[in-house]
């Protein structure tokens, strides 16, 4: 199976802080992999770095083939539009926004038409089992209602991988095994690649691979 | 671009964006309005010239006399003002023959000093163009101009205050003459206005001249833009000449003419400035409470451009609504303006009474202020907020560089 994702010696440093310690890895095709790790052991910034939402102090991060190390701000974004899908234990949800326009958000400054962009919106909701609350702002859904609303985002660009921090981390152990089954079924019926980040190894258990971290480095 | 986003974002931040209008109102009110009340200031200066029909008013002084003995040992009688002296034959010749002059009219204004005051007598040729002192036979309010010898008509307020009506007789230097008319003096034309009208030959009897005799010369031009030209050609041709324009009031004017000729720019670009300043700091606010919702669009795969034309068209909005609200308060501004009369003081040499009458009847042309927003100073308000908008969205754009999503949610 080819390698959807790789990193190779990877280090990050905030000042004199070392996070992220010559770290390589690889997530392959289909594949659904899990990091985990104690509070501060570098698995966030790891997975910032690997999504391409952050710059690694040293070492190189290619997805498909393409590096991603080199480029520019802009190609990152363009990047990220493109080929990456995000799920973050926030949400992160714009609040003015409702939920079909969230999903459509990474859409907006893409040329296309409203009613296709609004059509694959909604069908996504759908798919989430929460297309009654497309018209609903995030302030009135559920955590796990948002949830699903960020994973239909994460989905819209019709993303190589995705990159899911901590999804079911402000969740109840009902809503978490929801969202965790969603995302298994992403990557089983779909073949979706996902990287998740997560603490409970009960749900890491779950995945196809589980990458530990301690202190910045990749351990197992 | 999705238009719904950024009305959404500027309805729920919603004082801000009220704020932000609200600054920008002010200050295009504030150019408009200074602007507007300059004009105004310019167009009121020019207002007595506009009733008289002539451009350029010229005169003669009298030549500083240094040697007291000889001053006039009697002020009784009639007079010929000390800034209205005659003309030679050579300086109407010399006027007669400049280029660019429409029309031309001459008077003849004399004083007459009594026991209990004084009176200014204006003599006029009825066959020359209706100019300055000529235009009052436009303004009869009873009866008829003069248009024989010996005949009279009296300014209306001092027919009333000698209880003379048209029909009677008056004595002027000890001649009775048979009032035909009563004058009322339009707004603005104060400064051609005298007490008693009357054919120029019979001023020139008054004064013991025979013909020829003038010191009021009324110029209307061509082309009023060549006023500076032509006046420097009199000066150079005619010595010791003085000619009056509309710029010989706004110099006078000084205080708020001054103020709004030489700083009307300045105020209201700082007026503008102000607005300026003020959108990009709510705006500066907006984006430090906005960084979440950037971090997210950052993080979603929107570029630096697709956050800055976000920005703009969030601040151009607002510059818009802001301008068209300025324009609105600057027309009222105006109009509210419109309803103030303002005094212009007349240079002294225009001042048809004696100095030394001051005290009794000031020097000033009482005009209504004829404020008005012209188009294109609406057009260029509405110009500046859109730039405004522009620069402060292009400002707001750049600081949005900086914001680096993976910084944004490891603060939260």
């Amino acid at each position: 199976m080819n390698n959807i994702l790789t990193a190779a010696n990877l280090s990050k440093s905030f000042k004199a802080l070392q996070v992220v310690k010559d770290v390589s890895l690889t997530i392959q095709n289909g594949e659904f992999a899990c990091l985990v790790g104690k509070s501060g052991s570098g698995k966030t910034t790891l997975l910032s770095i690997l999504s391409g939402l952050e710059k690694p102090t040293k070492g190189r991060v290619s997805i498909n083939s393409t590096s991603i190390t080199d480029s520019s701000e802009n190609e990152l974004a363009l990047f990220r539009r493109e080929k990456v899908g995000f799920v973050f234990q926030s949400f992160h949800l714009i609040p003015t926004l409702c939920a079909w326009e969230n999903v459509a958000l990474p859409l907006f400054p893409v040329k296309m038409d409203k009613e296709i962009r609004k059509k694959r919106a909604i069908e996504l909701l759908n798919q989430m089992e929460i297309g009654h609350r497309a018209e609903h702002r995030p302030s009135s859904l559920s955590g796990g209602e948002k949830q699903r609303v960020a994973i239909a985002r994460a989905l819209v660009n019709r993303p190589e991988i995705i990159f899911a921090d901590e999804p079911t981390g402000n969740l109840d152990s009902e809503t978490s095994g929801a969202i965790m089954d969603i995302l298994k079924h992403l990557n089983k019926k779909n073949g979706m690649s996902i990287l998740m980040v997560t603490h409970d190894q009960d749900l890491a258990a779950s995945t196809d691979r589980i990458i530990h971290m301690k202190d910045g480095k990749v351990v197992s | 671009m999705y238009y719904p986003y950024i009305i959404k974002e500027l309805r729920h931040r919603h004082n801000r964006t009220l704020v932000n209008i609200l600054g920008i109102s002010f200050g295009i009110a504030l150019f408009i309005s200074i602007n507007a009340l300059s004009s105004a200031y310019k167009k009121a200066a020019g207002q007595p010239f506009k009733d008289m029909g002539a451009d350029l008013i010229v005169q003669r002084a009298q030549k500083q006399q240094n040697n007291p003995g000889s001053q006039p040992k009697s002020m009784r009688g009639i007079r010929l003002p000390f800034s209205n002296q005659l003309f030679s034959k050579q300086d109407l010749i010399e006027l007669k023959n400049l280029e660019d002059i429409n029309a031309a009219a001459q008077a003849l204004l004399l004083w007459e000093f009594t026991k209990t005051g004084f009176t200014s007598i204006m003599g006029v040729d009825l066959q020359q163009p209706a100019l300055g002192g000529l235009k009052a036979k436009n303004w009869i309010y009873k009866g008829r101009f003069p248009d024989k010898k010996g005949e009279i008509a009296l300014e209306k307020h001092f027919a009333k205050f000698k209880k003379i009506k048209p029909g009677s007789s008056f004595m002027i230097s000890g001649q009775t003459f048979d009032v035909v008319g009563t004058i009322e003096i339009k707004e603005g034309a104060q400064v051609s206005a005298a007490n008693i009208y009357m054919l120029i030959d019979d001023a020139r009897g008054l004064l013991g001249k025979s013909t020829g005799a003038v010191n009021l010369i009324y110029l209307g031009l061509k082309d009023p833009s060549m006023q500076n030209r032509i006046k420097s050609q009199i000066s150079s041709k005619i010595k010791g000449a003085s000619i009056n324009s509309s710029d010989s009031f706004l110099e006078l004017m000084g205080g708020v003419s001054m103020i709004s000729d030489k700083f009307s720019l300045i105020a209201s670009m700082v007026g503008l400035l102000g607005a300026a300043l003020l959108i990009i700091k709510t705006m500066t606010s907006n984006l430090v409470e906005r960084s979440y919702d950037i971090g997210i669009l950052k993080a979603m795969g929107w570029t630096r451009a697709d956050i800055q034309k976000q920005l703009m068209v969030e601040t151009f909005i607002q510059a818009i609504a802001g301008g068209l609200l300025g324009i609105l308060m600057g027309y009222l501004i105006s109009f509210l303006l419109g309803f103030l009369s303002i005094s212009i003081p007349v240079p002294w040499e225009m001042g048809f009474v004696p100095s030394m009458a001051k005290q009794t009847q000031a020097l000033n042309e009482i005009v209504r202020l004829p404020i008005s927003v012209s188009v294109s100073l609406s057009a260029s308000a509405m110009g500046l907020s859109v730039v405004i908008g522009c620069i402060t969205g292009y400002i707001l754009g750049k600081r949005t560089e900086r914001m680096k999503p993976a910084d944004i949610f490891r603060q939260l």
